[in-house]
């Protein structure tokens, strides 16, 4: 069974957003509910302050936090190691969103980000929060996967109506391999550079592991121990993208 | 069973009636607007504060059960025969508040209902939230039969006894596990730390006193009215040990304020504006003033209310300044969240708080609440 996982490539990263944009459309988000987000940072003071950018999809961690504090179980761990929320379980109670390091957990009831509220103009069925103009063909709760109903957490499955149905064995799921490209994650999918890869990170012959072991993969806040299964890779170079070490840019 | 001599109880019908109000106007104004906005009546958010003003809520009134579980234990538990007169309005009490937390949290539950068949069925055994309820619930069921077994009369076989004991343990372990769901989180400073389920217990400690002396004193009309057993423990015992908690607990405050503002670690600068909030110098005010009132054993009552009102600010900047600094948001989140409650969870304050009121008020009038043991 594969362990699924993904590097990003800092140094490749243009911070265009498209990855963002593309996971909106595949997965019905809401505006300012992004599974998948570029964080803009601005770094140094006036006259030389630069603009950095880190995209941030869930991490699928190994250890993961919200899982352990979900009193339902209702976010869990799959065989090939991707993090998911059953929504048919989940209670709404946010303690995955409290205990979640970096906080990439969607709760939709909440007030809108933009007026007027998309979800008043696109009024959801049933317990669905809205009824996107544009839907995926899949909704499967028991996965996270569709458009998010209401009273429940969200967050990035890594595609998982895609990757699920990869053939078994796969080493990386590379969006240039016409065989492949359909199981790939929307954010890799779309991304211009290619700075994203989505591999099997127990097998050592996948691209994702050999891009963390040559070029020295790192993970964001590895300190909390919740170890990751997305590694962030970068030359190194004062122009290139590097791992934040905090949670906000600057202390208050 | 000995009835002790009650005053007109005129605060007593004050307090029920006020406490009726105040559920009709909070249930009817958080109903139309949970009902017509969902949760949107909220001001919490996935980029900010995910546990509002209805969390704090609970997290008051669910540490105040476990408080006055203590007190009502002194008695009950420990064999202090001094603390009977109040022991069985503690256990009353206990219930009502426990309700008036869970009645807050299952209204900021996304599915509250969902809660009773998914927990049991699919129960995380490492989930401190988990515990947490398991504890609570098989509380609230020890404590209705611990309020019969006294209510009728049996205040010492060897089973009420043993209820009691039960009733006090899973009280603690439900507070500390309370505790643990916040201490255990690594990821946010403010909150971590394993002497954390200690600090909620102490601080229960002290909500649960000042709740047990307030409607004391509510139900008597002075002093002078009171019998003398129960004057007796309000001119001495309760006091003093009400005054030497609390003075422990204002040290162990004064010192995490002191370690959050000295500690560089990222996630700690939440305490910067917790003490440039005047909310905090308040609470400081309010409980340091309580603490030397109660020394001086005088308007016990006002100081009551004063220890009520600054533990409620401490249980808000606790839960609330524990998600104030942002996780990986990016620049445009500012450097701490700006949270102020809206209307909706503060009538779900004012709910729990006339939940609890109002039943202690009905527990007065009907259930002889001012009962001892006889020997």
């Amino acid at each position: 069974m594969a362990k699924w996982g993904m590097v990003i490539d800092l140094e490749k990263c243009t911070g265009c957003q498209a990855c963002s944009t593309a996971c909106q459309m595949e997965n019905n988000r809401l505006p300012g509910e992004n599974y998948q987000d570029v964080l803009y940072y601005t770094e140094g003071r006036q006259p030389t302050p630069t603009l950095k950018w880190f995209p941030r999809p869930c991490m699928h961690c190994e250890e993961p936090s919200c899982m352990h504090v979900c009193p339902t179980k209702a976010t869990y761990k799959t065989e090939d190691g991707v993090v998911l929320i059953d929504w048919d379980k989940c209670i709404g109670c946010k303690y995955c969103m409290i205990a979640c390091p970096y906080g990439v957990r969607f709760y939709t009831d909440e007030k809108p980000l933009i007026e007027p509220n998309i979800k008043q103009v696109f009024k959801g069925d049933g317990d669905l929060s809205w009824n996107p103009p544009y839907k995926g063909p899949q909704q499967d709760p028991k996965h996270g996967v569709g458009i998010q109903p209401n009273g429940v957490v969200s967050k990035c499955n890594f595609c998982y109506h895609k990757i699920s149905k990869a053939p078994k064995g796969t080493p990386d799921l590379d969006e240039s391999n016409p065989e492949l490209v359909e199981y790939v994650p929307a954010c890799v999918r779309t991304c211009a550079p290619k700075a994203r890869y989505f591999g099997d990170l127990d097998n050592p012959n996948s691209q994702v592991s050999r891009l963390i072991s040559d070029k020295q993969g790192t993970r964001l806040l590895d300190h909390t121990g919740n170890k990751p299964q997305v590694y962030y890779v970068s030359g190194g170079g004062a122009a290139s993208g590097a791992v934040p070490g905090t949670r906000s840019n600057k202390k208050a | 069973m000995a009835t002790q001599t009650q005053g007109s109880g005129g605060a007593v019908s004050a307090v029920l009636m006020a406490g009726l109000a105040g559920l009709v106007v909070s249930l009817g104004i958080a109903f139309f607007n949970l009902l017509s906005g969902g949760h949107s009546a909220f001001n919490t958010g996935s980029d900010g504060v995910s546990w509002g003003l209805p969390v704090v809520n609970y997290v008051f009134f669910a540490l105040t059960s476990t408080g006055l579980t203590l007190v009502a234990s002194v008695a009950m538990t420990f064999g202090n025969k001094a603390w009977y007169p109040i022991a069985k309005r503690c256990v009353w009490l206990s219930l009502v508040t426990l309700v008036a937390g869970f009645a807050s949290l299952a209204l900021e539950l996304g599915h509250p209902f969902r809660m009773l068949w998914a927990i049991p069925l699919n129960a995380q055994l490492v989930s401190p939230l988990n515990w947490m309820g398991i504890f609570y619930a098989v509380f609230l069921v020890l404590g209705i039969l611990k309020f019969l077994r006294i209510h009728n009369g049996d205040w010492n076989s060897s089973t009420s006894k043993q209820i009691g004991l039960a009733a006090l343990v899973t009280e603690l372990l439900a507070g500390g596990m309370l505790g643990m769901a916040f201490g255990a989180m690594a990821m946010r400073p403010m909150w971590y730390g394993n002497l954390v389920p200690l600090y909620f217990i102490l601080t229960a400690a002290c909500t649960g006193a000042a709740f047990a002396v307030l409607v004391t004193c509510l139900s008597y009309d002075s002093e002078e009215t009171m019998p003398a057993q129960v004057r007796t423990l309000m001119r001495g015992p309760l006091p003093t040990a009400f005054a030497g908690l609390l003075g422990i607990t204002i040290l162990v405050i004064g010192y995490r304020t002191v370690i959050g503002l000295w500690s560089n670690a990222d996630g700690l600068q939440v305490w910067d504006a917790i003490v440039a909030s005047p909310w905090y110098w308040i609470e400081a005010a309010l409980l340091i003033g309580a603490f030397f009132l109660l020394l001086q054993r005088k308007a016990l009552a006002l100081a009551s209310v004063m220890v009520i009102g600054g533990f409620f600010i401490d249980r808000y900047d606790f839960v609330i300044g524990g998600q104030l600094a942002p996780l990986f948001k990016g620049s445009w989140v500012p450097d701490l969240i700006a949270y102020t409650p809206s209307t909706t969870e503060w009538m779900l304050t004012l709910l729990a708080f006339s939940i609890a009121f109002l039943g202690w008020a009905l527990g007065e009038k009907l259930l002889k609440l001012d009962a001892a043991p006889q020997d």
